[in-house]
């Protein structure tokens, strides 16, 4: 258990540095609802750094970062000028225009220059897993200086004021978001500046709270999504990513719960997860009905499961097609996975293989595939066969599932007399 | 079964080719277009007096296979590859201007495998029948390849396309290129018998060079013959086969999804049991990832070109080769 340790701690720093920063900023932009606002800003960053590679400059040179932040600025500019000239358009518009001109732009300019097609969509995907202690000794003294002025600062940055302080907030989260896209990418960059934030305004009112709040649930948010990407092989930032979703969706659970009416909350979730219930049922046996040979989501999932289940509407002879099949399709694969490492460790291990073996080789694993195939779909067919022979049965089932488990007054319904009065 | 299909189009071909008409034959065609565009048409007029209709124009999908069909056509053709070098042909933007190019075209040759999915879609707006699937001028380069890697199916739903059919990178084994050389020979002389004798000559002289070559690279990685390497992407089984090198493992697993950390911790594992001293990178992959397993390792990054002008000095099918053995020598000498 040490690897994985060795391998996440230095990720996990980034994050922390990363949730320090971005749980406040984030605060800032939701009050002052520019949610998308990082994103056009990095976009930017991303923009000139383009520019700069069109004109020559490598891609890590200090040249390049120039021209990242004078576009950043820049854009800081227009985004304090949208704030205070007022429009009956509202400023959110104005920011996706300028995320969307600037994506484009790029691309536009990246025609004229391939190579810098990649260092473009680094910039802009960044990876949290390959940073590391360089990472957090660049931005720990830009983000604390930022810090610092911010809290030098505080009552100009708070409310919405002047143009030029607009111009200083904007100017400071441009230097924070370029460095931080750059290295984490977008996505992770715009969940740690909005659900941390976004739980802390939930359930504090004064600043200090919602920042603790968000610096609670960043750490904790990025710890977990770090582990479950370690432990379920999966992508970094994307694990990291669906765990702040799932942070939010379970602090927005809780909060009528905490906050509000308990009562009433337990109500709306016992009647939403009941309509839930019966839309899927009521979907599925309409989709069987109606086409019985298509995917079924809800039985393929039921049988995936549970494969005793199919026993329930496959005849005898369907059962032991069926079987038949998939033991024959795992054969192939297996056959296919054999000649494949064999051919792969034949070409350091012992005599090469003349050029006629290989064709031969690779002509097996093309008729592998095509036999493995065959029996997939057979095994389609055989029951797709039986779902058309009990698509009305249970459908109907399914339907009557879906009535019982909708919350309908069904008493109120049936009572004569009701309705009349009603009307 | 599109290459079936593919033969027999291929086979009632040869039987016909004595009747055929001459490639002038796109003529009517060119003409129908040139009244639609005005402004193509004046560029038309300035240019097809001269050379550009005596030649037989030609579009590659990738700057491999117009590299080699320029060393079989020789001054007889004028070739223009679609995706640029050094970028990534499996997820190309194709732009309007190819379209245009693809009509103007004699014929085409594509990667096949998978790799380059997007120019049927072309193919079908481009509306040319002489290049489209089936047609005299259209080549697969993949026909008669034996392809590596082989894990799904060649027959999907629909159109015969399913991912899975093999490995794409097979222009990476210098052998391969006799196999290729020989389809786009057989599609240049069906297109223009009477200069056939003459591109044959042209694709054995190259095949003579190939050769020379060959041995001189076989010589030059013999060294590395046990040395574990770990590339970023896998574009170098074939490459692999042919010259003996054991590629140990790949950064990305899957095509244009980061690595997991239980994947790269795994990675890295191997290269320490293994001393593991060479990472590869192609020049348009992420060099952050690439360096940081590399330092994890204690191994140096070095930069291979999977494709013809992916570096400045690989600038045909030849020096690919030359600049990647260099590059794979100096770096086990290090």
């Amino acid at each position: 258990m040490i690897d994985p340790l060795m391998f996440l701690w230095p990720a996990f720093l980034v994050a922390l540095c990363l949730v320090g920063i971005h749980a406040y900023f984030g605060i800032l932009v939701l009050a002052r609802k520019v949610i998308f606002v990082d994103l056009a800003l990095a976009q930017i960053a991303a923009l000139g750094a383009t520019v700069a590679f069109m004109l020559g400059h490598p891609a890590q040179s200090f040249a390049t970062y120039g021209y990242s932040l004078a576009f950043t600025l820049l854009a800081a500019v227009l985004l304090a000028f949208t704030r205070a000239w007022g429009t009956r358009v509202p400023q959110e518009a104005l920011i996706g225009v300028i995320y969307v001109v600037a994506a484009a732009a790029a691309i536009l300019l990246i025609e004229r220059a391939p190579q810098g097609a990649e260092h473009l969509k680094q910039i802009l995907t960044g990876n949290i897993l390959t940073s590391g202690l360089n990472e957090v000794a660049g931005i720990v003294p830009l983000y604390a200086a930022i810090g610092l002025l911010h809290w030098l600062l505080r009552r100009q940055m708070s409310g919405t004021g002047a143009l030029f302080w607009e111009f200083v907030f904007y100017a400071s989260f441009g230097v924070v978001v370029t460095s931080s896209v750059a290295i984490a990418g977008v996505l992770l960059v715009f969940s740690f500046l909005i659900v941390p934030a976004a739980i802390g305004v939930m359930f504090a009112s004064s600043l200090a709270r919602q920042i603790v709040i968000g610096w609670i649930v960043g750490t904790i948010t990025s710890a977990a999504g770090l582990a479950a990407s370690f432990a379920f092989d999966l992508p970094t930032g994307a694990a990291m990513v669906c765990g702040f979703g799932g942070a939010l969706a379970i602090a927005g659970l809780l909060y009528p719960f905490l906050r509000g009416n308990r009562q009433h909350a337990l109500r709306v979730a016992i009647a939403t997860v009941r309509w839930g219930f019966a839309v899927i049922l009521a979907g599925s046996a309409i989709q069987l009905a109606a086409a019985p040979r298509a995917d079924q989501p809800l039985l393929d999932m039921m049988e995936v499961a549970a494969p005793s289940l199919r026993a329930l509407y496959f005849t005898r002879a369907e059962q032991t097609t069926f079987v038949e099949a998939s033991d024959y399709a795992e054969r192939y694969h297996m056959e296919a996975e054999r000649l494949n490492s064999l051919e792969k460790r034949n070409r350091t291990e012992g005599v090469a293989f003349d050029d006629v073996s290989v064709a031969r080789i690779s002509s097996f694993l093309k008729s592998y595939g095509e036999m493995r195939k065959g029996e997939q779909f057979v095994m389609g067919e055989v029951r797709a066969r039986a779902r058309e022979r009990v698509r009305w049965s249970v459908s109907l089932g399914l339907l009557a599932l879906a009535l019982a488990s909708a919350p309908i007054r069904w008493r109120r319904l049936w009572t004569p007399g009701m309705g009349q009065a009603r009307s | 079964m599109p290459d079936a299909e593919e033969h027999l189009g291929r086979g009632r071909q040869a039987v016909t080719k004595g009747m055929e008409a001459p490639p002038r034959a796109a003529l009517p065609h060119v003409k129908s277009m040139v009244l639609r565009f005005a402004v193509i048409a004046t560029w038309l007029a300035l240019l097809s007096p001269g050379f550009a209709q005596e030649r037989i124009q030609v579009v590659t999908t990738t700057t491999d296979l117009r590299s080699l069909t320029e060393a079989v056509g020789g001054d007889r053709i004028a070739a223009v590859n679609l995706v640029p070098a050094s970028m990534d042909a499996e997820d190309y933007q194709p732009k309007p201007q190819d379209v245009l190019r693809l009509k103007n075209a004699h014929m085409l040759v594509r990667v096949g495998l998978d790799y380059d999915l997007w120019i049927d879609r072309l193919l079908v707006q481009a509306g040319k029948r002489e290049i489209a699937r089936g047609g005299p001028g259209y080549v697969d380069a993949s026909f008669a390849i034996a392809a590596l890697e082989l894990r799904g199916m060649s027959v999907g739903p629909g159109d015969g396309h399913a991912h899975g059919s093999g490995n794409p990178h097979y222009w990476l084994d210098p052998k391969n290129a006799e196999i290729i050389t020989g389809t786009i020979l057989e599609a240049l002389a069906r297109i223009d018998p009477a200069n056939a004798a003459r591109y044959e000559a042209n694709r054995l002289a190259f095949l003579a060079r190939l050769r020379v070559k060959l041995v001189e690279w076989e010589e030059k990685l013999a060294p590395l013959k046990s040395t574990p390497i770990v590339a970023y992407h896998n574009s170098w089984p074939y490459f692999a086969r042919r010259f003996r090198l054991d590629f140990a493992g790949f950064i990305e697993t899957k095509p244009g999804v980061p690595p997991s950390p239980a994947h790269l911790a795994g990675i890295v594992k191997t290269m320490r049991e293994r001393g593991v001293r060479i990472v590869v990178r192609e020049p348009h992959e992420p060099d952050r990832d690439v360096a940081f397993v590399a330092s994890k390792a204690g191994a140096s990054v070095v930069i291979l070109a999977a494709s013809v002008g992916a570096l400045p000095e690989a600038s045909d099918y030849i020096s690919l080769f030359d600049v990647n053995v260099e590059a794979l020598k100096s770096a086990a000498a290090r």
